[in-house]
């Protein structure tokens, strides 16, 4: 041990160059990777905190149409709350003999009367029937048929279903 | 760019480039994106009167009406009616067990593909089927059954309201 200590080490200079040229490297395939990744989402639907959607082999569209959001404690349109879920479920009250929510209806009804005034004053736009559904995996199919039953009343007929790209 | 460009008295050709800067630009973008990128890639179901140019656009009425329900218990119904009316069942199929030592169960969709494939065959005109299910059946069950379904039956319309 103490032969080794005293061997004498042949002197080393203070100045490092770090290589970082690799580094560049790297950092450069990584962001055109990101870059690429991020570009893909031509649907802009960013599911709220919690909900699940469902997977399936579905086409990548992009639509621009009115969006509706079931979560676990309520319905919302274009983020705004408009009617209160209790564990997926309306309340009773809320819904009507024919299946439709009357606050959801009403909602929808205020979209599609600003929607039938734009196409009133410009002929170019013209009222738009589709509807983006963007529902948790766990909703019964009750709720759903509410919304949609709620959607189709107010002239929303062509459904767009949101889910997560499958293999 | 740090070089020896700026020197007169060196003529020699190699410079090296100063990378540290680029490095800190690529550090933040980097990491700019992981934040804000988001990995899931989201597609689209079309469900409706509106799902296809096609059919809708036709005005001769299909031979016969084609209907599937999920119901309780894994149990599909498949529903032909006009020139013939018939209904078939399609049982669950045993999934596994859970931890209380209970049958699992799950629905048959590939049984569903047999039938509607020998429902297509018979009648090849049919391109629409209307997808129902129970009050309690779950959103990602309809989905599953409208993803299998389209592989056979290219229009699914959502039904039972």
């Amino acid at each position: 041990m103490k032969k080794r200590f005293s061997r004498k080490r042949p002197l080393q200079s203070e100045d490092m160059a770090l290589q970082i040229t690799s580094m560049a490297d790297i950092f450069t395939i990584i962001l055109v990777f990101l870059l690429k990744s991020y570009a893909t989402g031509s649907v802009n639907i960013t599911p709220v905190k919690g909900m699940m959607l469902p997977e399936a082999q579905a086409s990548e569209a992009s639509v621009e149409a009115l969006k509706v959001e079931i979560s676990e404690n309520a319905v919302q349109i274009e983020g705004q709350p408009v009617a209160t879920l209790t564990a997926f479920h309306f309340d009773a009250r809320d819904v009507d003999s024919d299946h439709s929510s009357k606050a959801l209806g009403k909602a929808l009804s205020q979209h599609r009367d600003r929607q039938l005034l734009i196409a009133k004053a410009n002929s170019d736009v013209k009222v738009d029937p589709k509807i983006v559904v963007v529902a948790d995996q766990r909703a019964p199919y009750e709720t759903i048929k509410t919304v949609l039953a709620s959607a189709a009343i107010n002239g929303y007929t062509d459904f767009k279903l949101a889910v997560v790209r499958g293999n | 760019m740090s070089a020896n460009l700026g020197s007169g008295r060196s003529n020699s050709q190699d410079f090296e480039l100063n990378l540290a800067s680029i490095i800190d630009c690529f550090t933040v973008l980097i990491a700019f994106m992981l934040v804000s990128a988001s990995f899931l890639s989201i597609g689209i179901l079309d469900a409706g009167v509106a799902a296809s140019a096609d059919a809708a656009a036709s005005t001769t009425p299909p031979p016969v009406n084609l209907a599937v329900e999920l119901g309780k218990g894994h149990v599909l119904t498949v529903k032909v009616s006009g020139k013939t009316n018939r209904t078939t069942s399609v049982a669950g199929i045993r999934d596994g067990w859970n931890y209380t030592g209970l049958t699992t169960m799950d629905w048959d969709f590939p049984g569903l593909t047999t039938q509607l494939d020998a429902i297509k065959k018979e009648w090849p005109m049919v391109s629409a089927i209307t997808l129902s299910a129970d009050n309690t059946i779950e959103y990602k069950d309809v989905i599953k059954a409208m993803d299998v379904t389209r592989k056979t039956i290219p229009v699914v319309l959502l039904g039972g309201f």
